[in-house]
């Protein structure tokens, strides 16, 4: 059986819009505004995304999925460098790291056969790992910045101690590795015990024995875990030493670290 | 030992002064006349916009700057303890240096007058008498010639902070090391220090000898400050 929603179905889907937005009036949190729009964003962007995937799928793979791949990455490094923006290069460091681990990841499936080279597979795969990438590197940069205030007395001891800043942020860097890390780690203990994820879930709707959704799921699964843990401590790392200037000392504040060359 | 010529950075402005070995200087003033920013320039956690800072004659910007801060050691006004034990506190300097020997530890803890079984504890199960102890335990292990202090007893009830001063007292006579303090508080000024430099607004209004300035302030902006 094809799964099929109709367009009547769909608009029935404002009931769930209607919860958040009665519950947001209700208790005064101020957000029906954001709700309504990220509602209408997000569904005119699943539109449009669905037309150019029907277009990108009829084109040769070796143009599809290179223009396409090139898309997520542009918008995925605009979007994390919004959680560093006064970190000098952030940009470029994001949009070096996505590219490479995304080169590294379709390198692996093609070489060892997970997925072929077919606009259909690498595209919703690569961009689950260029998603989950970005949200990856947003966290570690946004946590890496809080745990730099909240430890500058600690920062300022190591420092004055003799230590070099590499040595002196090695706790923070450990925190922020911690920080991204952990929510993948548990997502992938409690993986189908708890729910099904998403890739699973729509390759057995589209009609996939289970057996076979699995095997995908756990490629993708996998990619994600690995380049996950990359991104962040690729960010993690390239970024810290934008906290220091040249004489080892911490700058504390924004305007200091922006103006670093 | 120290001199500072014509230095300016955030709110001090064309401070100059000399200090000697082993002298015990004060600094203090009202908030913000940029008493703690002075202090990091000893050791260059900050480094002058103008003007220059000499140690033993050489410019410190000349001189390696973990050497810098290993001879011229920092006690915070939080302690600031890295998480782990005491004894992870105080090697963390000397091991940096590869110079920690197991035997120091316990000749530390003494020197702070923390027992010897405190050196296995977890930092978080101290109160913040003993905290403020290992820190300067662990500043100690550096073995610097110079000791600054920002404020190291503001955050301290008055028992503790008491405590606390005769520790240090009898460390720096020991050990004849120059100390160079924060304060807010013109008693303990009058207790520890032998010399004073009072700021205002990042100016340096009076430098002497502190029972002198306390009894007799040159200046109104002084004598309005120990009244207040």
């Amino acid at each position: 059986m094809e799964p099929e929603i109709s367009n009547q179905s769909l608009l029935f889907l404002i009931v769930f819009v209607f919860i958040p937005l009665s519950l947001s009036y209700f208790y005064q949190l101020g957000l029906s505004k954001n709700i309504l729009w990220s509602t209408i964003r997000g569904t005119i962007q699943l539109f449009a995304i669905g037309y150019l995937l029907t277009y990108l799928f009829d084109l040769r793979a070796a143009i599809g999925i290179p223009l396409m791949i090139t898309i997520m990455i542009t918008v995925a490094t605009f979007h994390a460098r919004l959680k560093g923006k006064e970190l000098p290069h952030v940009f470029w460091y994001i949009l070096f790291g996505l590219i490479v681990i995304e080169v590294g990841v379709l390198s692996m499936w093609l070489l060892f056969d997970m997925v072929e080279f077919t606009p259909s597979e690498v595209i919703p795969m690569s961009g689950m790992v260029i998603g989950n990438s970005m949200v990856a590197m947003g966290l570690a940069l946004e946590r890496m910045k809080n745990e730099f205030k909240e430890n500058n007395g600690r920062l300022l001891a190591a420092l004055s101690l003799g230590a070099k800043p590499k040595t002196a942020s090695k706790l923070i860097v450990q925190k922020t590795l911690n920080a991204a890390l952990i929510p993948n780690v548990d997502q992938l203990k409690t993986i189908g015990l708890v729910q099904l994820p998403g890739m699973m879930t729509g390759l057995i709707l589209g009609g996939v024995e289970p057996a076979m959704a699995i095997k995908y799921q756990l490629v993708i699964s996998l990619s994600i875990f690995s380049s996950v843990s990359l991104s962040a401590m690729f960010i993690t790392l390239a970024m810290y030493r934008y906290f220091f200037n040249e004489q080892d000392q911490l700058l504390e504040t924004e305007e200091a670290i922006r103006n670093q060359s | 030992m120290f001199r500072f010529e014509d230095v300016t950075y955030g709110p001090l402005k064309n401070i100059s002064f000399s200090i000697s070995k082993k002298e015990k200087v004060m600094l203090f003033g009202p908030s913000g006349a940029g008493k703690s920013t002075l202090l990091y320039l000893f050791n260059r956690l900050h480094s002058p916009d103008n003007g220059t800072i000499l140690l033993g004659g050489r410019d410190i910007v000349e001189q390696e700057v973990t050497d810098l801060r290993k001879r011229v050691g920092l006690v915070l006004q939080e302690p600031n303890l890295f998480p782990g034990t005491v004894l992870d506190n105080i090697k963390y300097g000397p091991a940096l240096f590869g110079e920690w020997q197991d035997e120091h530890a316990e000749q530390l803890l003494r020197y702070v007058q923390l027992p010897s079984s405190y050196l296995d504890r977890d930092v978080e199960q101290l109160s913040g008498g003993e905290k403020q102890r290992v820190s300067l335990a662990r500043t100690l292990a550096n073995s610097p010639e110079v000791l600054l202090l920002d404020e190291p007893t503001s955050a301290l009830d008055y028992r503790t902070a008491e405590e606390i001063e005769e520790c240090l007292e009898s460390l720096i006579n020991e050990h004849g090391l120059t100390m160079i303090m924060v304060t807010h508080n013109l008693n303990q000024a009058r207790r520890l220090g032998q010399r004073g430099l009072f700021l205002v607004n990042g100016e340096l209004v009076e430098d002497g000898n502190i029972p002198e300035m306390l009894d007799k302030p040159d200046t109104k902006e002084l004598a309005r400050f120990i009244e207040e």
